[in-house]
């Protein structure tokens, strides 16, 4: 589903992130992306998304090289992103905002989007009058509109109690297992990420340092010194 | 030919910089573009004829700043700390309307007649130099220019205040977190602002002319000069100083019929090629 | 458990401007707006003198052209600070292919109108990619450009230079000739039926797939990408629109006026328009209308004892910190509260 071939971008002289190699198939399981701070995971996300340029590499998206690609253009094609810092249209409804979305991505079964992300209740309401947590919320429904193929989820848990993380977490897994899609999650809640997610990514100081399994990777050694090194 | 060329280019860059820096360092700061930067070099150079009046030129280049710089307090705080809520357009519409008013002020009082300021005796007169003979008040424009200019490099690089700004302009979510007082720095940056807008006033007088339009003029050629520079880029607003001084005169020397409207060819040639400007602060979108 | 018929209204309920009205209180809108055209047609023109005719008429021309601005500016969230440089555009272009070009006032029309829509179309397409803020500043930089252009020396013959250019107006335009145009009866009819149709389309669009696009986009450009739209082409359509609206304007400012000068396209012609829209209320279509009338006749008033531009400055201030909703806009929640009170009255007695 996707495939990063060296991908490196530079911000400057801050190199952000060096050649990294990644694939993430569309098995229905979550790959999460962790790292400790300064790792390059957001603007690993930036980069696939077409938020950012990158300066070397490619970016391959159901086989088709997309790195020239616009932002809406791959959303059109099926590759959603929700964002760390919430982004919704305070002033329009939560069903206006889904609705508006849903009418462009030529999907406007909305049903079981509102379902998963539970905004029955807030529908009436506008996105900037509720609680963050469900503003979160809609911030990933917006992604999960027109069945992408791809989701590409920056912090989801951000803001979010370690509980709301790990249900909305949960919510995630079961989505993408029904509808078989690739997903992409950056997050910095370890626990949840090792609870519910098939492969795990870890990026240190803008590298590639490992993949595998939620076990594989808590017993792997250089994980550990990378975290607790830039604890030190 | 390119000697004076140069040089002539460099005495109005001279005063456009110390403009045009004065507007991107508000808006790194703020986000906010004060239209009514225009009526505050205006009022500056009006008030530095009348004080040379009474008391000379160099009476005026030391007092004018100094009242100008109280009205860039009264601006912060009667006009920028209460709408900082409001969103930014709204803002900017505000100083629009405090320009207007602003400029109409001077003309009651001054009458809508163009005014003449003489250079004082020390800088009238031409000097000459390998053989080329050049005004003595446009080597002290020039002076002028690139001493503020090193000032500002100065102060950008060398204090924290200037760091900050620095830091702001660049990215100012991040920036803001870094906890330092943006309300002193603000009041400090807009007082300097319209200090430095009142310094290029009074320097105008001699060298351009001072009339009742002069405020919608020079507001347009700092939004050039802001646009091409990269918004919030400082360095960007000072090459493009230079760029627009070089362009409007090598404009009325080499294009006369169409001078006035060589700075506007450069934007639109700027917008066309580099559409987030020369300078790397803040991009345009 | 939440109606979906009524969250369906909901985006249309949101692109409702000034006009808003539930499905119970439609024909009586709709009979009350009728109403309001057709005395307002011919009631002035029966009752008012030439010369308040004559304010009237500027009024509206001002007030399509603060259409336009208000438009932009609430559904787009976009400032045009160079309207007059359309307005006063369009009237140029028609005084000059009347007398240089030698057509017919019908095609001087047309050209005129497809002139300004290329200008629109181009300099829209450089600037409407930049955010709002350095929008504004290439407007007003724009209009500064076009201001100067018209003074050029090399143009003089051209566009008449300081002096302005008279039209010579020979045929006639929709069964209407030159002294049809100058008559201020018959200008009001035509001025205020192009003004209820202006304000009928640009309410029209803000009612629509596009106006709810432009408002999504005005409220945040980047989601929108990323949710796969093209955030740049529904506010090149925009100004194109707008800058329609204002040419139209312009147009008719001339047929009446017989005369262009170079003021009508100066930066104070385009704050004007902006004061208008800021006094009427940006939001719908009544408010800027109504602006420029109220602009119109205050102008008279103050005009004489030269405190236009100052009252022009005061306005901008004044409308953006203590109006921000404009006289219309106003009126408007006082009349939506007062309903408010009267049913929720009704439900409990």
């Amino acid at each position: 589903m996707l495939k990063i071939e060296k991908l490196s971008v530079s911000y400057g002289s801050v190199r952000a992130l060096i050649e990294v190699d990644l694939e993430v198939r569309g098995d229905g399981a979550l790959h999460g992306v962790i790292g400790p701070n300064g790792a390059g995971k957001s603007t690993l996300l930036d980069a696939v998304c077409g938020r950012r340029r990158p300066t070397a590499g490619t970016v391959r998206y159901r086989d088709e090289d997309i790195t020239r690609r616009t932002v809406a253009w791959r959303r059109r094609q099926g590759m959603a992103r929700s964002f760390q810092r919430t982004s919704v249209f305070q002033d329009l409804t939560v069903y206006e905002q889904l609705h508006l979305v849903a009418q462009h991505l030529g999907d406007e079964r909305l049903d079981d989007v509102i379902e998963v992300m539970d905004l029955a209740d807030y529908l009436d309401q506008k996105a900037g009058r509720i609680a963050y947590g469900v503003q979160r919320r809609v911030d990933v429904a917006l992604a999960l509109i027109g069945r992408p193929h791809l989701l590409l989820m920056d912090e989801p848990g951000a803001g979010l109690s370690a509980a709301e993380t790990l249900r909305l977490f949960e919510h995630l897994r079961d989505l993408v297992r029904e509808r078989k899609i690739a997903a992409v999650v950056v997050e910095h809640d370890v626990d949840a990420v090792f609870a519910c997610c098939g492969t795990v990514t870890v990026l240190d100081l803008g590298r590639h340092l490992a993949t595998g399994t939620p076990q594989e990777i808590r017993a792997d050694h250089r994980v550990v010194a990378a975290y607790l090194g830039t604890a030190a | 030919m390119i000697a004076l060329l140069i040089a002539n280019s460099l005495a109005l860059a001279s005063l456009l910089i110390m403009l045009a820096s004065g507007l991107a360092l508000i808006y790194g700061l703020r986000d906010v573009i004060n239209f009514g930067h225009g009526a505050i070099y205006m009022l500056g150079a009006y008030l530095g004829y009348t004080v040379a009046l009474v008391g000379g030129f160099w009476l005026a280049l030391v007092v004018v700043p100094i009242l100008l710089a109280f009205l860039g307090i009264a601006f912060e705080y009667l006009a920028l700390r209460p709408l900082q809520s409001r969103s930014h357009i709204e803002v900017a519409l505000v100083t629009l309307g405090l320009g207007i008013i602003l400029g109409q002020i001077i003309i009651f009082f001054y009458g809508g007649v163009a005014r003449s300021v003489d250079a004082p005796e020390v800088l009238s007169g031409s000097v000459t130099v390998m053989n080329l003979s050049y005004p003595v008040y446009r080597i002290f424009l020039i002076v002028m220019g690139l001493g503020s200019c090193a000032l500002l490099a100065l102060w950008l690089r060398f204090t924290s205040s200037g760091l900050y700004v620095r830091a702001v302009s660049q990215d100012p979510s991040v920036a803001r977190m870094m906890g330092i007082n943006a309300d002193r720095l603000s009041l400090l940056v807009t007082s300097l602002s319209a200090a430095f807008a009142g310094i290029a006033g009074v320097l105008a007088g001699p060298y351009l002319s001072i009339d009742p339009g002069m405020d919608v003029t020079m507001i347009v050629n700092c939004l050039i000069i802001v646009v091409i520079g990269g918004t919030g880029s400082i360095g960007g607003a000072i090459v493009a100083a230079l760029l627009f001084g070089l362009v409007q005169v090598a404009g009325s020397v080499f294009l006369p019929n169409i001078a006035a409207l060589v700075p506007y060819i450069l934007l639109m040639a700027v917008l066309l090629i580099a559409p987030r400007g020369i300078g790397r602060g803040r991009v345009l979108n | 458990m939440n109606d979906r018929t009524t969250t369906a209204e909901s985006p249309r309920a949101a692109a409702i401007g000034a006009f808003g009205g539930q499905s119970s209180r439609m024909p009586l809108t709709i009979v009350a707006v009728a109403i309001v055209f057709v005395v307002g047609a011919v009631a002035p023109t029966r009752f008012a003198g030439d010369f308040v005719l004559r304010l009237a008429n500027e009024g509206l021309l001002l007030g399509m052209l603060a259409l336009s601005v208000a438009f932009l500016m609430s559904q787009a969230g976009l400032v045009a600070l160079g309207a007059a440089s359309v307005y006063g555009g369009a009237g140029l272009l028609f005084a000059i292919a009347m007398s240089q070009w030698d057509l017919t006032p019908m095609s001087a029309v047309c050209a005129s109108f497809l002139i300004i829509v290329v200008y629109a179309t181009v300099l829209g397409a450089l600037i409407v990619r930049t955010n709002p803020l350095a929008f504004m500043m290439l407007t007003l930089a724009a209009g500064e450009m076009i201001s100067h252009g018209v003074m050029l020396e090399g143009l003089r013959d051209y566009t008449g230079g300081a002096d302005g250019l008279v039209v010579n107006f020979k045929g006639s335009i929709l069964g209407m000739e030159a002294a049809d145009f100058a008559n201020p009866a018959r200008f009001w009819l035509v001025a205020w039926v192009a003004a209820w149709l202006a304000g009928l389309a640009l309410w029209t669009v803000g009612r629509s797939r596009l106006g709810a696009i432009l408002r999504a986009v005005r409220e945040n450009e980047e989601r929108m990408r990323f949710s796969g739209f093209d955030t740049y082409l529904p506010r090149l359509i925009a100004y194109v629109l707008v800058n329609v609206v204002a040419a139209v304007s312009g147009l008719l400012h001339v047929l009446n006026a017989g005369f262009v000068s170079p003021e009508s396209l100066g930066l104070s012609v385009s704050t004007n328009a902006l004061v208008a829209a800021l006094m009427g209320g940006i939001a719908g279509s009544v408010g800027p209308i109504l602006g420029g009338l109220i602009f119109s006749f205050a102008q008279d008033e103050f005009g004489a004892r030269g405190l236009t531009q100052l009252l022009t400055g005061i306005a901008i201030v004044l409308f953006i910190v203590v109006f921000p909703r404009g006289v219309v806009g106003g009126l408007w929640s006082v009349v939506q509260l007062q309903a408010r009170a009267l049913s929720g009255r009704r439900e409990t007695s």
